[in-house]
């Protein structure tokens, strides 16, 4: 019996490790998602609209005419795993480009991308992953072959800060302004803590001690009473999820007066309906309309959806639309790699760079008009800026503004 | 004795010598020799992916056996190991990046730092036990994640630390393949350390701890200083663990080792067989192919044209998460000694096969 068994589960282990595929004219992007891990709550939307956008893709004739052979794999946020699923990729199929996910996954494959030369395209948007060359004294690793759409996590928080300041002026406000960082001691909420701070203290905040509060929700009373106390005006959320929902219903019991801000994975419709009466006048940065904006782009995003929800019903949040603009870009930089010199993932970073100011086709007024050189990874130096309002349940989001930053050669990298 | 081929039915060591041999037959010394002469030419027919693979199981196998030697050994517990492979991790980059000391002698020494540290953290080891002492354990797991979130000058903070590769006499050993050999020497070389530590008076010592700290004290064994140096061991352990997961990667970021990673060493070494230094390394051979070979599932089930809807590879995707959860209840209830017991009763079976007694 024990025999039995010990046989049949090596040579199960020999077969499923060595599945091959052949390819005739296709080329291969692998998908690391987190659809059961830490980071679900934003990773299965996003993870949604990088396959749906891939799927609507191939359904409509590939990269002109060479077909895009895709796997999906949800890394569930360990490390170990996602090494595993890139190395596999990039042994057995010859992958070329690769949609990434989180923080972990993605700083853990800088090197190995560099060295492979495989573009990756992630859903981290750190800002120490925009210095291709090292340029920044400050930046520690070059990340010659990562990609996001999107501004990164310091330049939306800069972004919200110039908000910031100019709400404090339009309200009438006295004196310096308190501004305080919320989150996690990990290294997403942390990302743009310190670049942040800078620019608040340049425009005249006055930045307090960070406060703590835990990735995982829970009960941060004490926290919104050390906000309180220190009479913040204006605090940066950092965390998402959970974490976000805990901290504003805690926020709302303490009775605090404070104008939160967030990164862009804390704020969508799921966590306004779920954190109730505390959401108001929810500020939090996005990069793409919403799926009830009408704009041209849309159009195309709608029938993307239809990929997996064909009755169209599906109300998608802005993570969807920013994974199928992520999906996009490598889209059109493949095309331009074909036509010069065929999909290699040296040509699709170079396709990258071949235009200026540059929407997808079919996107327009989705995606924000990106740039990227090879001496400066910022595609996006513009923030959409949305207020969210629970109104009693019947959430309303609406644009406030939309912030365009400066390049400055001192913020590449950080 | 060390000269039969075959195990003899019953137990004849008249000699400590022969109590005392790593190899109990010839066989199993030339398998073993057999297998590490394989292993080193195995780059010449295994992909990239193989090679990641392996690369794995020697980083996180190194780890895995000092918390053996902690847990299963000398009956301590500890649930901060996560953090410790961490450590590891970012001493040895911080090593090499502020003192310009070569990688090749910052593995090492990183090992040393961690070692330190973790005996900070097990002083309260030697004044309490159980839960306590789990609890305790806890604790430096948080605290050394909080303090990788704060310590710029030492973990770079948010954007990581930079590890160079591995460098000797000019070459870097920055792909899989050269990699693997690193891996696999280091592997060789802390398990047969392991071993060696097992046969010697202070393994037999923790071994003593373990099984009844009482008369080990009565015996003369100094409870606090094994259980200190036990952890001492472990932690030396993880740093090395550690310290080659940095410089594999190149980089290290304190995303990875939580609390989860911690739990994960402990389940592959209940898996592997508490108190086997084989089974340690069966049980991490386990933990890292099981979501490789459920993973391979998904993908052949892509094949299939039922297969590959996004509610089967989704679902799959989930079952995947809770096959490793299901794996360590199914251990525990039907096979608590691990693998190295079922291994040790296959070759029963077979010893005496087809007259078993």
């Amino acid at each position: 019996m024990t025999k039995k068994i010990l046989l049949s589960t090596t040579l199960a282990c020999l077969t499923f490790t060595a599945g091959a595929a052949q390819a005739e004219d296709t080329v291969f992007v692998g998908h690391l998602a987190d659809m059961s891990g830490p980071t679900a709550f934003v990773g299965k939307p996003y993870a949604d609209g990088v396959r749906d956008a891939l799927a609507y893709i191939n359904a409509h004739g590939g990269i002109d005419g060479t077909k895009l052979e895709y796997e999906t794999i949800d890394y569930a946020y360990k490390v170990p795993q996602a090494i595993a699923s890139y190395k596999k990729w990039l042994s057995r199929k010859n992958m070329v480009a690769m949609q990434g996910w989180g923080t972990a996954d993605t700083e853990a494959l800088i090197s190995f991308a560099a060295k492979d030369k495989t573009p990756i395209f992630s859903a981290s948007y750190s800002g120490h992953l925009t210095d291709p060359k090292g340029k920044n004294p400050k930046t520690t690793k070059p990340a010659p072959y990562n990609f996001f759409y999107g501004a990164s996590y310091s330049d939306a928080c800069r972004g919200l800060v110039q908000w910031a300041a100019d709400d404090w002026k339009a309200k009438g406000g006295k004196g310096k302004p308190k501004f305080t960082h919320i989150g996690a001691n990990h290294p997403f909420p942390n990302a743009p803590k310190e670049a942040c701070a800078e620019y608040a203290t340049e425009l005249g905040f006055d930045v307090q001690p960070s406060v703590v509060i835990s990735m995982k929700p829970g009960d941060f009373k004490a926290q919104c009473l050390s906000l309180k106390s220190s009479g913040t005006n204006y605090g940066y959320i950092g965390n998402l999820g959970g974490s976000v929902q805990s901290l504003i219903k805690s926020c709302d019991t303490v009775g605090t007066d404070i104008q939160f801000m967030s990164n862009i994975w804390g704020g969508d419709k799921l966590v306004f309906k779920a954190a109730g009466e505390g959401v108001r006048n929810y500020i939090f940065p996005t990069m793409t309309p919403f799926w009830t904006d009408d704009v041209p782009g849309m159009k195309l995003v709608r029938e993307i959806s239809k990929m997996s929800d064909s009755t169209g019903t599906e109300e998608r949040l802005h993570h969807y639309i920013r994974g199928v603009c992520s999906t996009y870009f490598m889209k059109e930089s493949m095309e331009w790699a074909k036509a010069n010199g065929g999909i290699t993932g040296e040509n699709v970073k170079k396709g990258m760079y071949a235009h200026k100011n540059w929407v997808p086709k079919g996107l327009e007024g989705v995606c924000l008009a990106a740039t990227w050189t090879p001496e400066d990874h910022r595609g996006i130096n513009q923030v959409n800026i949305y207020k969210g309002n629970f109104n009693h349940g019947d959430i309303k989001v609406e644009k406030v503004n939309q912030v365009t930053l400066e390049r400055r050669t001192d913020w590449l990298g950080y | 004795m060390s000269s039969l081929a075959m195990r003899p039915c019953g137990d004849f060591r008249t000699s400590y010598k022969a109590d005392n041999t790593i190899f109990e037959t010839k066989t199993i010394r030339l398998v073993t020799c057999l297998v590490i002469a394989l292993a080193c030419a195995a780059p010449l027919v295994l992909d990239g992916y193989f090679l990641t693979l392996f690369i794995q199981i020697s980083y996180l196998g190194i780890a895995a056996l000092g918390l053996n030697i902690l847990v299963g050994f000398t009956g301590q517990i500890s649930l901060g190991h996560g953090a410790f492979f961490g450590f590891g991790a970012f001493a040895s980059a911080w090593l090499n990046t502020s003192f310009n000391i070569p990688v090749v002698f910052c593995i090492p020494l990183a090992g040393f730092l961690t070692m330190g540290v973790g005996m900070m953290f097990g002083m309260p080891a030697a004044r309490i036990k159980g839960l306590y002492l789990a609890i305790a354990t806890l604790a430096a797991q948080f605290i050394i994640q909080d303090f990788f979130g704060r310590a710029e000058w030492f973990t770079g903070g948010a954007s990581g630390a930079m590890a160079a590769p591995v460098s000797l006499f000019g070459f870097d050993f920055d792909t899989d393949m050269s990699f693997y050999f690193i891996a696999l020497f280091a592997l060789v070389f802390m398990y047969i350390w392991g071993c060696n530590l097992m046969r010697s008076r202070d393994g037999r010592a923790f071994v003593a701890v373990r099984d009844h700290y009482l008369s080990a004290e009565i015996m003369g064994v100094k409870l606090n200083k094994y259980r200190l140096l036990s952890f001492g061991i472990s932690s030396f352990y993880a740093g090395i663990g550690g310290a080659l997961y940095g410089h594999y990667l190149g980089y290290v970021s304190s995303e990875g080792f939580t609390i989860l990673m911690s739990i994960q060493f402990l389940a592959m070494v209940i898996i592997g067989g508490l108190g086997s230094i084989k089974g340690t390394l069966m049980g991490v051979v386990f933990m890292v192919l099981l979501p490789e070979v459920l993973e391979g599932m998904v993908g052949l089930m892509k094949y299939t044209d039922y297969g590959n809807l996004p509610m089967v590879t989704d679902g799959l995707a989930y079952i995947k998460e809770m096959a490793i959860g299901l794996v360590i209840i199914l251990f525990l209830i039907f096979e608590p000694e691990g693998l190295a017991h079922r291994w040790g009763q296959i070759k029963n079976y077979w010893k005496c096969y087809p007259f078993a007694y």
